[in-house]
């Protein structure tokens, strides 16, 4: 009775895996805790610095929490380009609180030192939860174009 | 009478349809303050041509995306007739208030918000209606003012009026942007109010796109992304 229902299963995941064949030649972590030092990060904003391909990608350098650790809110220095930005956490791909929404890919919105942000624009969704948090988000959310 | 013809006027202004709804909120929405909405309309017709045409050109934009809700109202002080106009409404407005001494406002609304800027001398108010699908606020404000001096006591005046009028219990609003000298901005809850330099507002046009939403122009030059050609997609989450 087990057998051919383990056969019929193991025959599925064979034709799945075959289906979607990507030959990697490197090994792919899985998710580690949401944003800390070193993590690569994808800038969402329309800002030039954020948006002119470079040989690197933008690391996390630095994360303002008490641990270090960078959730959806929190601020982090980015090393961009050869320079430094600091930058808001706009979504990570570690599922947070429920219902709250998770990402795909870790967002990042650059911010000057005054709080302002850097681009004008965001087309990425941004979460609402942002509103309810401690901290200076209404300008993020203000050039924001799509919630979630 | 007097308010309904006024509002006639509005409507052959702005030549749509969707503005016929709006007189009914419009009328609701200023019954306590209805002296100031009819100074506020002769100093529109005076206003500045291109501005008028913008905002037209977008609320047909409005029509044709189908979306009711957004209310544009731009009052630009920047005029001397204006001016003294509002010298006039403001000692109209005491007078209103101090006969209707039971019914001062006692919460913080719309109205006193944009009576207080008014009365701040505030540059360039723009009241827009968010349309109910963003669950943002109901209310986003831009103002500008003449220096940075200028927009921190807007701001703090703002708050202190909040505080005077609102009810035990009800949470503090605090002020954001305390650093920043050219943009600061105060989330009520219902309404959200961005206090910028002129130059900032036009680097960020922040009207633009909350009344255009994806029509938006800085939107759209932005480039599409493209996923890069070794990307590779991890379906599984591991948890």
């Amino acid at each position: 009775m087990a057998l051919p229902l383990l056969s019929r299963s193991l025959a599925g995941l064979l034709v799945e895996s075959s289906s979607i064949t990507h030959q990697r030649t490197f090994s792919v972590s899985a998710v580690a805790a949401a944003i800390q030092k070193m993590t690569r990060v994808r800038v969402v904003d329309n800002s030039s610095l954020g948006n002119t391909p470079y040989h690197r990608a933008p690391r996390v350098i630095h994360v303002y929490t008490q641990n270090g650790i960078g959730k959806v809110g929190d601020k982090v220095l980015l090393a961009i380009k050869g320079q430094k930005k600091k930058a808001l956490i706009v979504g990570h791909k570690m599922p947070g609180d429920r219902m709250t929404p998770r990402f795909d890919s870790n967002n990042v919105v650059l911010i000057e030192d005054n709080g302002n942000p850097t681009g004008t624009r965001i087309k990425v969704p941004i979460p609402t939860h942002l509103r309810k948090h401690e901290g200076e988000y209404s300008k993020v959310l203000a050039i924001a174009n799509a919630f979630v | 009478m007097n308010i309904l013809t006024r509002s006639r006027k509005l409507i052959s202004v702005f030549k749509s349809s969707v503005l016929l709804d709006r007189t009914g909120v419009l009328r609701s929405v200023c019954s306590v303050a209805k002296a100031r909405k009819d100074l506020c309309l002769p100093p529109l017709f005076t206003a500045n041509v291109p501005s008028c045409q913008h905002r037209h050109h977008v609320s047909t934009l409005n029509l044709d995306t189908k979306r009711l809700y957004s209310e544009i109202c731009t009052e630009s002080d920047e005029s001397t007739k204006s001016t003294g106009v509002f010298r006039e409404e403001s000692q109209e407005m005491e007078r209103d208030s101090s006969a209707l001494n039971q019914r001062s406002p006692e919460k913080f609304t719309i109205d006193v918000l944009v009576s207080l800027l008014r009365q701040e001398n505030a540059v360039d108010i723009c009241v827009i209606k968010v349309p109910e699908q963003i669950t943002y606020s109901e209310y986003f404000i831009v103002v500008s003012g003449v220096s940075p001096r200028h927009l921190r006591a807007m701001a703090l005046y703002a708050i202190k009026v909040y505080k005077f009028l609102k009810k035990e219990g009800a949470p503090d609003v605090k002020m954001e942007g305390k650093d920043a000298e050219d943009w600061m901005c105060i989330d009520f809850g219902n309404m959200v109010v961005h206090f910028m330099l002129p130059e900032s507002r036009e680097v960020f046009e922040l009207e633009k796109l909350w009344t255009l939403r994806k029509y938006d122009e800085q939107l759209k030059s932005m480039p599409t992304e493209t996923l890069p050609e070794d990307f590779i997609y991890d379906g599984k989450v591991t948890k």
